[in-house]
């Protein structure tokens, strides 16, 4: 077993389950599109982005099982909201909007890319390698919503009102996503979660604005302000609760069931 | 979820074609050759295939409503992503199908419209309800089974588009089937409402799996227009009995009973009785059955199915809700990225 000392299992795995969460939640509200995008084209696209989500998510919760004891589908569908350790962004409903849609896979994404970035010089080398792994599609997914940044922005005066609008409104819950785990700073300490979240926010701001300048369009972002408890404490929208009573709805018949 | 192009063919014959062309034409299939899109055809044989292929297409994207309900539902990640997988294969389905018809001379969006309007219909059996975990599984063992059954038929057809998307369609279809049986058994494996839940999709499935194939045929099918220019290579009647001497076998191995049922206007059975017409022929080698209730299913066909009105609802939304998005690409310097 690589080196991980005790004091920090628990904080590291909440690490992980954050961005397990995280991914499992984006692809859960993209999942929501399938059969339904704009056009069929796209509808295909954006499917192959929410599997890759809730893929990378399933590699996560393995990793997290090894350290915690529970199966990956436990970690998935069996705890209760308070132990879930997602972002506000991901809980937030779309209203079937694509607009909403995009804007939400904006900050996600480019966030995504920068964190995998850190996992990737972890000293915990089960997750360096996964997140080198995982790198790659990663890459493709912020090409693929920049892509689309840019064609709603430049597309019809419509278009471009519909995405400013959509990203004006996430963008005010978007920061969270750096909101620290309990004991963040002994992780990063402990080379387990190598770099700085001021770093981290700065590139990721400057990312946001050359796609969103390409695309004649912008976003107000603040700095996450550490006093705010939210999702990485445990602290969640109403909206988590009943997206896992729906998630969960075959999963709580039998829970001990194989299905 | 699998369409059908069981699609009735009305053709007319008011178009004067030229003798000899025709002739070339029918030569043609009947040699086994196949008929490309630029090639010379008859009105009718034009017009028939588009609506075979349209209606498969239609099937294939209403088809993956009653199955993306649960997508958000399944009960494990792995179940999960098979699921939107799965969904996603039948919306590629629908796709290329949309191409080969646009090939014939119908535009997507012409034909969106005419769906969500419904002038132009989808298959029947996705008016019906999925109201449980163990409707998925019996869709995709059930219906993706019939699918393939029929879909390798197609593949034997005359059209040279059609037939080579049949190929593509059919090596996904029987990945559905393979993971809806694998579901099926699982349940049948599992716990005492576990087996409940499968045997009561059972009960709801096993009609509407029976008219999957069409109406019985008319007797003179074979000389008909679909059977005689290859848009269709085995009759309905055929197929539902090749569906029957799988399934029947295979149901009772996995310990299902096959039941005759009667519904109420949701979909939902009210009450049911073993089918004791169920048994093996020895004098066919085919096995017996009790044949669905066609005046319902004329009774869907119509319109007045349990699901009808949801299912178009939801594609129209769907269109609604993606027209800016349309315009902002065909309005844009950009441009539609390659489909994957
Ligand atoms: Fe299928
Ligand atoms: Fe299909």
């Amino acid at each position: 077993m690589p080196d991980l000392p005790e004091h920090l299992t628990k904080p590291f795995v909440n690490l992980l389950l954050a961005a397990a969460d995280d991914k499992l939640f984006l692809g859960h509200r993209n999942s929501e599109w399938t059969g339904l995008g704009p056009i069929l084209e796209e509808d295909i696209a954006f499917s192959a982005l929410a599997q890759d989500e809730m893929a990378h998510a399933s590699a996560l919760y393995e990793l997290a099982g090894t350290l915690d004891g529970r199966s990956a589908d436990q970690l998935a569908f069996g705890r209760k909201g308070a132990e879930y350790r997602c972002a506000a962004i991901v809980e937030v409903p779309d209203e079937f909007d694509w607009a909403t849609a995009m804007a939400r896979r904006l900050f996600c994404n480019h966030f995504d890319v920068l964190r995998l970035e850190r996992f990737s010089h972890s000293a915990y080398k089960p997750l360096s390698h996964l997140a080198r792994r995982l790198a790659a599609e990663q890459q493709a997914h912020v090409q693929h919503v920049d892509d689309w940044m840019v064609r709603l922005g430049t597309g019809t005066p419509e278009s471009h009102r519909r995405i400013q609008q959509a990203i004006a409104a996430l963008a005010r819950i978007a920061p969270q996503l750096f909101e620290p785990v309990e004991s963040q700073d002994q992780l990063v300490a402990a080379g387990l979660y190598p770099g700085r979240d001021q770093e981290m926010y700065g590139q990721w701001c400057r990312e946001i604005e050359h796609v969103l300048g390409r695309a004649h369009l912008s976003a107000h972002l603040d700095a996450f302000n550490p006093e705010d408890r939210g999702g990485r404490r445990g602290v969640h929208t109403v909206h988590l609760a009943a997206m896992l009573d729906e998630m969960c709805e075959v999963y709580r018949l039998e829970p001990d069931a194989a299905w | 979820m699998s369409g059908s192009a069981n699609v009735g063919v009305h053709v007319d014959h008011e178009h004067p074609e030229v003798p000899g062309l025709l002739a070339e034409f029918q030569a043609k299939i009947d040699s086994g050759q196949l008929i490309e899109a630029d090639d010379w055809m008859p009105a009718a044989y034009r017009k028939g295939m588009l609506m075979m292929a349209e209606h498969h297409a239609n099937s294939e994207i209403v088809g993956a409503l009653p199955e993306g309900e649960w997508i958000t539902r399944a009960p494990s990640l792995r179940r999960t992503l098979a699921l939107t997988a799965k969904v996603q294969d039948e919306v590629g389905h629908g796709q290329m199908l949309y191409r080969v018809s646009q090939d014939l001379g119908k535009t997507r969006d012409a034909m969106l419209r005419d769906l969500i309007t419904g002038k132009t219909k989808y298959h029947n059996c996705f008016n019906y309800p999925a109201p449980t975990w163990g409707d998925i599984a019996m869709i995709q063992w059930l219906i993706d089974g019939a699918a393939i059954m029929n879909q390798k038929t197609l593949a034997d057809g005359g059209y040279g588009p059609y037939v080579r998307t049949m190929r593509r369609i059919n090596m996904e279809e029987a990945f559905h089937f393979k993971s809806g049986e694998d579901m099926v058994l699982t349940l049948m494996s599992g716990t005492k409402g576990q087996k409940e839940m499968a045997q009561d999709a059972f009960d709801r499935w096993w009609g509407p799996s029976l008219m999957f194939f069409g109406p019985p045929d008319k007797p003179n099918a074979h000389q008909l227009p679909p059977m005689r220019w290859r848009m269709k290579t085995v009759t309905n009647d055929d197929l539902r009995q090749r569906f029957v001497d799988r399934f029947v076998p295979a149901a009772l191995d996995l310990g299902l009973k096959i039941h005759v049922v009667e519904k109420d206007d949701r979909g939902y059975v009210t009450s049911k009785r073993p089918d004791e017409k169920i048994a093996l022929n020895n004098a066919t080698g085919h096995w017996e059955f009790t044949q669905p209730d066609w005046d319902e299913f004329f009774r869907v066909i119509r319109g007045n199915g349990p699901c009808n009105d949801k299912r178009l609802a939801l594609r129209r939304l769907s269109y609604e809700q993606g027209r800016w998005v349309r315009q902002a690409i065909l309005c844009g310097s950009t441009s539609l990225p390659p489909a994957a």
